[in-house]
């Protein structure tokens, strides 16, 4: 009697112990730490759709990039990661592998049969993808181009004007010293900036100066990854960039971020701006800008070349098998084709092919074209542990150059400088 | 058997008081600054997280090699002086006034206190918005008065004294408080002798006022130079230490180490500098009041 006992308790506890288990699982708390771009926001609409279909809760937490490296990083040497999926940027993906903090994605990817053909190659490769290990799957792309107001450039008056300075046809610049020089034109007649500039310290001037470098046709490293910033390229580059700071942008630009350059150019105080190719609906808007709807188009950076960049999804180590598993799951949902698509109908910057090629995107957005251009013509900054740190460095050395405080030469030199001692730190 | 003295009975009470507070602040504030101290003399890095091996000095010695630091600490010398001092010289002159105001004094009281219940964070971020040079009310209104726009944080000759002058709009309540106090406890006996003997109201402020009011003001000074030396929130918010390095006070600097450069422990080694010089500063001000006492 006393044993039937027992055997019924202990069967009883199994029991409840399996059943508890298996809600465990399924009652994951999915918590991320994202961007607050509309990216974010296009994926946080359809978050219901992934409960609906799998019970598995998601949960963002949307701050300003600035705050983010440092909050990720604090989760990430913690014995237990508050935040078990992650919005990672291309920039920190020399970074978190290198410190161990990712699961490599590879052994999921095999296990659930995700196919990764449709991905673009190189947003594979900016993220970190290696011949053994892919830390971080591609979310969506950030690459810059040159957003500019048509109807000024189409303008009677603007174009006599332009003529009698320059003794030139007003036209969309091909190089970047024609760009820098119709952006001081702009500014000198007054009515309008000729680029919002984001020239503040740190990452929002590195992003910016990097398309005017590759545009220039220079570059940070050479194949061999040896630096080669301190060129004549260079030069030329960061003399334009400091030239447009100080005489084509806004008051005030060596202070400026993305969102200071976003509201001056909704507000039609502004003639260009080198930005996200993604950033166009945001500003065409009626309901945003009217102002400027309907007044902007989109082109690749004069020069051929812009700066290239991406976000993508990582898992943590740090996190309890559960939350790594449900986490795949999302990952896995988010950027299959269905929602890939689902999103670029909303304005998702595509990492697949296939949806860039999607006949009902491009009817939708028939700019996606450019954005594949600028896509493929993009280049990356440095990836490497302490590309992070190598942003500040040089955003610096463009600050004090922007700003006159030193001579462009010397700031290069310092800013090729510092590149180096961290390669070999 | 020997009777404990009352002394001794004193002592131990004492000590039985204290032991709760003391074993809180050793393990609060103890424990975080010996385990900082051990990160400066490791090569611990975000990258390599592990305290070994010990590597003595070295993190203070890459630290101070760098011109960056020294001009951190120079910059965050000459922001804290001007600060402090402004801080002073605004609040003495409000919390003068309050002293003589009779009617709606604790209005005025809640009024000041509004920028001092504020988080750093948000008063950076409301300034930054009044500043801003394109769209900001600063501008326009500069404008409205027929006077130039001014870029107040991206200019390098002027960034770090905006900041200054936002920290001084923040912190003044509080010294105005401390001093507000102050002035209410002082005795009235000497100021009835000095009207008597035909001082001016001048004479009475230099010589009755102030030094009577000197052991509060030290406390505010103290206290607001220990705060100044720590800033950190209004650069990470306003300019990231731009324009150039022109905001880079030391604290950033350390921030930047720690986590940009994943050197937690070069950011320590920093960080240890800026604690030193805080505790050399509040001994010497505190040796200074004792002598003139």
């Amino acid at each position: 009697m006393q044993l039937k006992c027992s055997l019924k308790a202990a069967l009883l506890g199994a029991t409840l112990l399996a059943t508890a288990g298996s809600a465990h699982a399924q009652n994951v708390t999915l918590r991320a730490l994202m961007e607050d771009v509309p990216e974010t926001q296009i994926i946080e609409k359809l978050l219901p759709e992934f409960e609906k279909e799998t019970g598995i809760k998601v949960e963002f937490e949307k701050i300003g990039y600035g705050d983010m490296h440092d909050k990720l990083v604090a989760q990430l040497v913690s014995p237990e990661s508050y935040y078990n999926v992650l919005e990672v940027d291309f920039l920190w993906a020399g970074e978190f592998p290198t410190a161990g903090w990712l699961e490599n994605l590879n052994p999921y990817i095999a296990k659930s049969g995700f196919d990764l053909k449709p991905f673009i190659p190189s947003m594979l490769e900016l993220l970190g993808q290696t011949k053994d290990a892919t830390p971080i799957l591609p979310m969506y792309n950030y690459s810059m181009g040159l957003i500019y107001r048509t109807d000024l450039l189409d303008d009677a008056k603007v174009k006599a004007d332009y003529k009698a300075k320059t003794g030139k046809e007003l036209a969309l610049p091909k190089t970047l010293a024609e760009y820098v020089a119709l952006s001081k034109f702009f500014k000198a007649g007054g009515s309008v900036v000729g680029a919002a500039m984001q020239a503040q310290r740190g990452d929002p001037n590195a992003m910016e100066f990097s398309n005017y470098l590759f545009s220039s046709g220079g570059a940070y490293l050479d194949a061999g990854r040896k630096v080669v910033l301190n060129s004549p390229e260079g030069l030329t580059a960061l003399k334009l960039y400091a030239d447009n700071v100080q005489n084509g942008a806004q008051q005030g630009a060596l202070s400026a971020t993305l969102d200071d350059t976003m509201r001056l150019m909704c507000a039609g105080k502004a003639f260009s701006m080198v930005t996200y190719w993604w950033m166009l609906p945001q500003l065409d808007s009626k309901e945003k800008c009217p102002e400027v709807a309907g007044k902007l188009a989109l082109s690749v950076m004069p020069g051929g070349h812009g700066e290239s960049g991406g976000w993508g999804w990582g898992i943590p180590k740090n996190t309890s098998d559960e939350s790594k598993a449900a986490a795949w799951k999302f990952i896995e949902w988010v950027q299959g084709k269905k929602v890939s698509i689902a999103r670029a109908m909303e304005g998702h910057a595509p990492v697949r092919s296939d949806v860039f090629e999607d006949a009902a995107v491009l009817k939708k957005y028939p700019f996606y074209k450019t954005g594949l251009d600028i896509v493929a013509s993009g280049k990356s900054f440095p990836i490497f542990a302490y590309s992070a740190q190598y942003e500040d460095v040089l955003g610096a050395q463009l600050s004090l150059a922007a700003g006159g405080q030193a001579k462009p030469e010397d700031a290069l030199k310092a800013a090729a400088d510092g590149l180096t001692q961290l390669l070999a730190k | 058997m020997r009777v404990p003295a009352f002394a001794d009975r004193d002592w131990r009470t004492g000590w039985a008081f204290a032991a709760p507070g003391l074993l809180t602040l050793a393990v609060v504030m103890g424990f975080p600054l010996v385990y900082a101290g051990l990160i400066s003399l490791s090569s611990l890095t975000l990258l390599k997280p592990m305290l070994q091996p010990f590597v003595g000095l070295k993190n203070f010695a890459t630290v101070m090699a760098d011109p960056l630091f020294w001009s951190a600490l120079w910059l965050t010398i000459k922001y804290s002086l001007v600060t402090v001092l402004g801080e002073f010289v605004v609040g003495l002159g409000i919390a003068l006034m309050l002293n003589r105001t009779v009617t709606m004094k604790p209005v005025y009281f809640a009024v000041l206190t509004i920028p001092m219940a504020m988080s750093p964070v948000s008063v950076a971020l409301i300034w930054r918005m009044l500043l801003q040079p394109n769209l900001g009310i600063a501008n326009q209104v500069m404008e409205s008065l027929g006077l130039p726009r001014i870029d107040w944080l991206g200019n390098a000759d002027l960034a770090l004294w905006t900041m200054a002058a936002i920290d001084i709009w923040q912190q003044t309540s509080f010294v105005v408080l401390i001093l507000a106090a102050g002035l209410a406890s002082l005795p009235r006996d000497p100021y009835e002798a000095a009207e008597v003997d035909g001082a001016t109201p001048l004479q009475q402020f230099w010589y009755i006022t102030l030094p009577m009011l000197r052991p509060v003001a030290a406390i505010a000074v103290i206290i607001q130079l220990i705060n100044e030396f720590r800033t950190y929130d209004l650069p990470y918010i306003l300019t990231k230490g731009g324009p150039g390095n022109a905001t880079e006070v030391l604290s950033f600097f350390a921030y930047r180490r720690a986590f940009l450069g994943l050197s937690l422990n070069e950011g320590a080694a920093a960080a240890f500098v800026l604690l030193l010089i805080v505790l050399g500063l509040t001994i010497l001000f505190f040796a200074t009041l004792e002598r003139r006492r």
